[in-house]
């Protein structure tokens, strides 16, 4: 058998992400931002980002000028915000060559840091996020108030404007109908956990977000901590609940994920829903053993074979049977790259 | 009731979901409410949203117009955002909205995030004239307390506490003064000025 490193509860947390988001204090917020404003925004940022440490690594990406499956595909790798493209006209975004860090230009505040990493690492993506913070703040001032803290042009994030967020892989409590007792746990916490794909109606792929509420009275060291220790329990939860679902009848538990396997490894057709399914089940089975592939490697994947980056990667605009039958052959492909390994 | 995701906004919907067979349900204004719907596949309830919104605004209007009329005179100079504007919205307009809409803004916050005093990172550190100053703003509000549970010892020795800190302060701005914070063109200018 072979070995690769794991990130942090890895087999649980797939990502963990923190925001944060800041004003230029001589410039309007986001409903009074001219054209030339969002493009003083864009300047000082670059201004401000290149000359760092590592501001080489950096690459300036406007959305006006990419198309739209490029725009989709950075989403779906969570290196911008579905809401970056509300304003496709004046956003930009500053990614890292490493993909760990990105700034969000000219969203509904005029900067987000954000620092990402596979696995529970929290403090480390924080970490990320405030060297940018720091850095910029040398150069120009943002919007501060001794009272509330740093202002955005929300106040639902006015305060530390930090927004941390987990992605969880939780097919052992979603399939034993314990979501519901988990949300309302972390209710009392003042955390909110929600379905990552197909909002609203279900959880696709068994991913939840679980990030803070509230921004204002509580440190961010505070609220990466409580968020941390929820996470922790949480895993611990899908961990008994995974071994429960071993103990009690570990063949029809093999059989069932296995067979998701069978159909990614032989289909030709592939809709993203039936992908979000089939994926769910090998990543329990790899995390359980039973299927030998590397969990970054599946996770990569699973972003490489949404809609948007498909359509960046056939390099022209594909029409959804083009889509299911690239992604069925990219998966079979792929995987047996992974296992292989 | 106000609306459960953004906390500024009066709820007017109750949306209830299922989620992989649990049951969630949130009081929701209707600028939520319609970005919900947009997450929710297939079915257009846009439509439905703004019928339904217009007829509870009719019932409501006569409260509207005393609720209105209580934020009237709430105009944010710098950028002439009115308080009505930003409740439309959602977002303010510039940084000084903030310090123009304070009292009701106060309460708004109280409602959001259930307090009204910043607890985290300040710019440029702890040693920062922020950072003191925000210190000073906490004993000051500690001074009164204690005064007026007539613990006078305590009080004396927050006086001498903030006498220290205010004299730190004026230090530093009197520095800043001497040495004013330009927009800094280069990395050694920068440096200088982080020694400060």
């Amino acid at each position: 058998m072979y070995e690769y490193v794991l990130a942090p509860e890895q087999d649980v947390v797939i990502s963990s992400r923190v925001r944060l988001s800041r004003n230029y204090e001589d410039l309007p917020f986001s409903p009074k931002l001219t054209p030339e404003y969002s493009e003083e925004v864009i300047e000082r940022t670059a201004d401000a980002v290149f000359k760092t440490e590592n501001g080489a690594a950096f690459t300036m990406l406007r959305m006006s000028e990419l198309e739209e499956d490029a725009r989709s595909r950075l989403v779906e790798h969570h290196l911008i915000s579905y809401d970056l493209l509300k304003y496709v006209n004046r956003s930009a975004a500053m990614v890292s060559s490493a993909g760990t860090v990105t700034v969000m230009l000219n969203e509904e505040d005029h900067v987000r840091f954000q620092g990402l990493l596979p696995g529970l690492q929290l403090e480390r993506s924080a970490e990320m996020a405030y060297k940018l913070d720091e850095a910029m703040e040398a150069r120009y001032p943002f919007a501060f108030d001794h009272q509330w803290g740093y202002l955005t042009a929300c106040p639902a994030n006015t305060g530390t404007g930090m927004r941390a967020s987990v992605i969880l892989h939780l097919p052992a409590i979603s399939g034993g109908g314990q979501t519901g007792a988990v949300m309302q746990t972390v209710a009392k916490l003042g955390l909110t956990i929600r379905g990552l794909y197909g909002e609203g109606s279900e959880a696709q792929g068994d991913l939840y977000q679980l990030s803070n509420q509230a921004t204002l009275g509580r440190s961010e060291e505070d609220v990466i901590r409580a968020l941390s220790a929820a996470t922790n329990q949480i895993v611990e939860h899908e961990r008994s609940m995974r071994e429960n679902a071993e103990k009690k009848d570990m063949l029809q538990l093999q059989d069932r994920l296995m067979r998701s396997w069978g159909e990614l490894m032989y289909a030709r057709l592939m809709t993203a829903k039936e992908f979000m399914r089939r994926y769910s089940d090998i990543r329990y089975a790899a995390s359980m053993g039973y299927l030998h592939a590397p969990l970054p490697g599946l996770d990569m994947l699973m972003m490489d074979v949404q809609p948007g980056s498909l359509g960046v990667r056939a390099g022209k605009l594909i029409s959804p049977r083009e889509s299911e039958i690239l992604r069925a052959r990219l998966l079979r492909e792929e995987l047996q790259a992974l296992v292989a390994e | 009731m106000m609306c459960e995701d953004c906390g500024i906004r009066p709820a007017k919907f109750h949306l209830m979901t299922i989620i992989n067979g649990d049951r969630v349900e949130r009081n929701l204004c209707p600028t939520c409410m319609a970005k919900h719907q947009k997450q929710l596949p297939g079915i257009d309830f846009s439509n439905l949203a703004g019928i339904l919104n217009s007829i509870l605004e009719d019932k409501s209007a006569e409260e509207k117009a005393r609720q209105d009329a209580q934020f009237e005179g709430y105009v944010c100079e710098q950028c002439g955002m009115t308080y009505l504007e930003f409740q439309k919205c959602g977002m303010l307009g510039c940084a000084h909205c903030y310090e123009a809409f304070r009292a009701p803004m106060t309460a708004l916050l109280q409602r959001v995030h259930g307090n009204t005093q910043h607890a985290g990172r300040v710019p440029g550190g702890v040693h920062s004239g922020t950072s003191i100053r925000m210190n000073i703003d906490r004993l000051r509000q500690k001074l009164k307390k204690a005064v007026a549970d007539e613990e006078y010892e305590q009080a004396a020795k927050l006086r001498d506490a903030i006498r220290a800190l205010t004299i730190q302060l004026e230090r530093k701005e009197t520095d800043i003064k001497v040495k004013p914070p330009e927009r800094l063109e280069n990395d050694s200018a920068r440096e200088a000025n982080e020694d400060v």
